[in-house]
């Protein structure tokens, strides 16, 4: 199982969202990028969260800096709105991309195109989900942050993109993001139970407990820190003996 | 002087930046390979790789990069090192997205993987050295990881380097033949090993 730290970047900073919203300054997406990267981050995830609800172009060069002195996988997200948004962001330091509000609101098929060009490994779906409040065990795709719903279902979109190619989704949860009171477990079981392509969990982590919990419930194939890495309630080394400790095979 | 490496510059060959720096991190310079002209006086070629076969191979076939990098690698004996599907496009023949021809410079076939778990293959990973020493892999130990992400597997039985397993399944996850060298993982992703495979990709004697 993969430990990846997750930085939400409002450029110049990295900020701590809560429900998405209420930021918080950590720091600069360089040195938070190299401190969890020195800490033992089997990758990093780089979300530039304003880029996407202010059509404004992602930054590359703070991209570029952050992909510097990184020798793991680095992910990078925020406003990609065309395979030439991919090229940019491969050609300025990322691995894989991520995309979320273009591929929900408008074009479902630059999965495809991206998949086809690119391969699946490196096309990522991002997933805001919200539990519908009306009924059990549904969930609606948000975008822009969570911020703005749209008519698909989460378990019927994640079949759609892995069908489309994508190599792999980010789930994250807009009920549960930033709020440290554990994962949406049923939310991450049910999509990792409905899909074959890594799904990678996220959203909610605020002790070792909830790690923990996620990781021997749902055993998604990663598993995405923030919150407490940046206020040092635990270290990615402790996640990764805790869960070795529980016979999970992680890079420790 | 600093040791120039030729990087295969091709539209989808994906996270060049990461390949460059990896590589002058490993102590060389760095040139990019655009058209054929440029694969006359190169000592080392890296093929980088992060795209879909069908397509990286129309492009390889554009500005004779196809026909650079067959001469280079086979009539002047330079030593080339193909990373994940750069390493795949020297067989014979791909399957992704439909049936394409390699550059045929190694014997093999280029498949889906088949087997439980979750494809793609995503994350750090052992390999298990098959034939003894490799100039290649000097001083990797046997509990050093690399990192993989792929959905496709080089199907070779003559040219094997290493193998790994993945949930069950054995897949070749390096290859050697004379000057010619693969691997399925990425070693601009994988810490200190994967700069110590640059670093000796670099210093290969012959």
């Amino acid at each position: 199982m993969r430990i990846i730290a997750k930085l939400d970047v409002k450029p110049p900073n990295v900020v701590k969202p809560v429900h998405f919203e209420g930021l918080r300054k950590i720091g600069s997406p360089a040195e938070t990028a190299l401190k969890f990267y020195e800490q033992g981050a089997d990758e990093i995830v780089y979300m530039d969260i304003v880029s996407s609800l202010y059509r404004r172009e992602i930054l590359y060069d703070q991209i570029e800096k952050s992909a510097q002195d990184l020798f793991v996988p680095f992910s990078v997200g925020g406003g990609v709105r065309s395979i030439g948004d991919f090229v940019k962001l491969f050609r300025h330091g990322a691995d894989k991309v991520i995309i979320n509000t273009y591929a929900v609101q408008e074009n479902p098929g630059i999965i495809d195109e991206a998949a086809k060009i690119f391969g699946s490994q490196a096309v990522v779906v991002n997933i805001e989900a919200k539990r519908a409040r009306r009924a059990n065990d549904t969930w609606t795709c948000y975008t822009d942050c969570g911020r703005i719903p749209s008519h698909k279902d989460v378990l019927a979109w994640v079949k759609e993109v892995e069908a489309r190619g994508a190599g792999e989704i980010i789930l994250q949860s807009v009920d549960h993001d930033g709020r440290q009171r554990g994962f949406d477990v049923e939310l991450i079981c049910q999509t990792v139970e409905s899909v074959s392509i890594p799904v990678i969990a996220a959203s909610g982590a605020g002790s070792m407990e909830h790690i923990l919990e996620i990781a021997e419930r749902a055993q998604p194939s990663a598993i995405t820190l923030s919150s407490v890495l940046h206020y040092n309630t635990v270290t990615i080394q402790e996640v990764k003996n805790e869960l070795a400790r529980r016979d999970i095979e992680v890079k420790v | 002087m600093k040791r120039e490496v030729g990087i295969v510059n091709y539209e989808s060959a994906g996270n060049l930046y990461n390949i460059e720096k990896a590589i002058q991190a490993a102590g060389a310079s760095v040139k990019l390979l655009e058209d054929e002209s440029q694969f006359v006086d190169i000592a080392r070629i890296v093929i980088p790789g992060v795209g879909s076969f069908a397509n990286a191979m129309v492009e390889l076939r554009e500005n004779g990069l196809a026909d650079g990098l067959r001469k280079a690698v086979l009539e002047r004996g330079v030593p080339v090192l193909g990373i994940c599907l750069g390493m795949q496009v020297l067989a014979n023949i791909g399957f992704e997205h439909g049936e394409t021809n390699g550059l045929s410079i190694i014997n093999g076939e280029v498949r889906k993987i088949k087997c439980k778990g979750v494809i793609p293959h995503m994350g750090f990973n052992h390999i298990e050295m098959v034939n003894g020493e490799s100039q290649l892999f000097k001083g990797i130990k046997k509990d050093d990881q690399f990192y993989f992400m792929h959905s496709y597997e080089l199907c070779n039985y003559t040219d094997i380097l290493a193998l790994s397993q993945y949930v069950g399944h054995q897949f070749v996850s390096a290859i050697e033949k004379d000057n010619i060298y693969g691997v399925q993982f990425h070693p601009e992703k994988s810490r200190a090993a994967g700069l110590q495979v640059f670093t000796n990709f670099v210093n290969i004697s012959g």
